[in-house]
């Protein structure tokens, strides 16, 4: 089948296309921007974890029928790399601060079922509970929450989360690791949220007196930032150029002479 | 752009951030002064394209997807409640508290607060109070002829009267201890308040199990550490500079966006 296709159309064509290609460029980039946003108002939020989109070619089949390997590319942020590398650790010296080192989370109970941290910056509640900064309950692996009382001495935790005071041993952090951590769901709160099952950790211990604080390189992000800016200005650039043809062809064309 | 606003959270949490270091520096020198240290949590985060999601009709899963998250917010300013150091002033009425507890004080409308700072003095009546006046609980009475007062670990006050040799027990302090002392509300003064999240006061004697024991001649001073403050100050202040450049970007990038005719 072969349709007639008249020279401006086509060119009109085209040009709409440069323009839109224009537009999904700076689109992702202010979709990467938010996150490179979001990274450095997380410099310093504990057990934060650096985040980075990942943009894909999208193919368009092609622009116009008489010309079909023309194909035009937009480009489109298909996910998410989540920097999963240890963050710096940092030395409190507060006995409920608590950093793992090696691949694991603490497991939570909230109100909206189990939830899964690396931010060990832990409290006492009014009950004597240990609790995350949001009052949530931390759970041992026997899927209870500790409490200590007024009688019991400093707190004391092993390597392999087994915590104890002087009245005795009283069970051990839970400790668990997964398939994919990078399936895993931010759910805000430094929590994540995930259906896969739970493994045992393997390489994962504890360190009291420590928290992680957040991997985020401010560096790197601040030349992400720039580049960004940069990127945005030439796709803005494609965009006031194929407006520029526009005009000239309307005004060129639309000459009575 | 969200990144404007994304920004705003970040410098309005390392504000804070600042102030709460500058209030530990501040009081640095202050006796019985527990630190303080804001900690940050990670905003909600909108799903752009949620994880698990098919992205083909043969089935196959999106492995990461885009989530966008809102910025920070303050999750806490913890209050930590490790021991300060121990100054000598060798001052009588000078107690520091070694290990868990706070000392009673009576605030003049009759409620209960409570305290680590131990300097304390005698009011004109003899009576045991702190730099206030506030009377320190349980009420212990000096002899206006006393000539030594010695305060043993357990609270023990003994007073040597002017011509005796043998001194005699003129009280007993004691101490309040709280299942989470990191939550008592502050009412400035060094002193602090029972709240829902300290969990009511246990009073015992001090040195008994749990209850730190008394040292007399000796203050606590503030556990702020001066080196650790100007490293967080440090990162604080750059991380509010960080987030201030992302504003500037961010309006560049809008301004490059409204030029467009």
């Amino acid at each position: 089948m072969v349709t007639i296709v008249t020279a401006t159309e086509e060119t009109d064509r085209k040009m709409e296309n440069a323009l839109l290609i224009g537009m999904t460029r700076q689109m992702a980039l202010r979709r990467e921007m938010s996150i490179i946003a979001n990274n450095l108002a997380n410099v310093n939020t504990t057990g934060y974890k650096a985040e980075q989109p990942l943009f894909e070619e999208y193919l368009m089949p092609n622009a116009s029928e008489d010309s079909p390997d023309d194909t035009i590319s937009f480009v489109q942020d298909y996910g998410m790399h989540r920097d999963l590398g240890l963050g710096r650790i940092e030395v409190t010296e507060n006995p409920l601060d608590i950093a793992i080192t090696g691949d694991g989370y603490f497991k939570v109970d909230t109100e909206e079922g189990v939830r899964y941290t690396r931010n060990g910056a832990f409290e006492l509640d009014a009950q004597g509970r240990l609790v995350t900064a949001e009052g949530d309950p931390v759970l041992s692996a026997g899927g209870t929450s500790f409490t200590f009382g007024i009688e019991d001495g400093p707190i004391e935790i092993a390597s392999d989360g087994t915590i104890s005071t002087n009245q005795g041993e009283r069970g051990k952090l839970s400790l668990v690791n997964f398939e994919n951590q990078r399936e895993m769901q931010k759910a805000g709160g430094t929590l994540l949220t995930t259906d896969q099952a739970e493994l045992p950790v393997t390489d994962a211990t504890v360190l009291q007196g420590a928290i992680e604080s957040s991997n985020v390189q401010p560096i790197l992000e601040m030349t992400h930032m720039i580049s960004v800016m940069q990127a945005y200005q030439s796709a803005n650039n494609i965009v006031e150029k194929s407006d520029e043809l526009q005009r000239t062809a309307i005004s060129k064309l639309g000459d009575p002479k | 752009m969200q990144s404007l606003s994304i920004a705003a959270t970040g410098m309005m949490a390392q504000q804070l951030n600042v102030e709460v270091i500058s209030n530990n520096v501040a009081n640095m020198s202050t006796a019985g002064f527990k630190r303080q240290r804001a900690s940050f949590e990670d905003l909600m985060y909108s799903d752009m394209q949620r994880v698990g999601s098919t992205s083909s009709d043969a089935g196959t899963i999106v492995p990461a997807g885009v989530q966008v998250g809102m910025g920070v917010r303050t999750a806490a300013v913890t209050r930590i409640t490790a021991q300060g150091n121990l100054d000598i002033t060798e001052n009588d009425f000078d107690l520091a508290i070694q290990g868990r507890g706070y000392f009673r004080v009576q605030l003049p409308s009759g409620d209960e607060a409570y305290t680590r700072a131990g300097n304390f003095s005698t009011s004109p009546t003899g009576q045991l109070v702190t730099s206030n006046g506030y009377t320190v609980q349980p009420g212990i009475t000096i002899p206006s002829n006393a000539v030594k007062v010695a305060i043993n670990a357990q609270g023990q006050v003994e007073a040597t009267l002017d011509g005796q040799t043998t001194p005699q027990v003129v009280g007993q302090l004691d101490l309040a201890a709280f299942q989470n002392p990191a939550g008592l509300s502050p009412l400035g003064d060094n002193l602090f308040m029972e709240s829902a999240a300290s969990g009511t006061a246990s009073t015992g004697t001090p040195g008994s199990e749990g209850y730190g024991s008394l040292l007399q001649g000796y203050l606590e001073t503030s556990n702020v550490n001066a080196v650790s403050e100007i490293t967080s100050l440090i990162t604080a202040q750059r991380a509010y500079e960080m987030n201030a450049k992302m504003i500037t970007a961010t309006d560049e990038m809008l301004s490059v966006t409204s030029n467009l005719r």
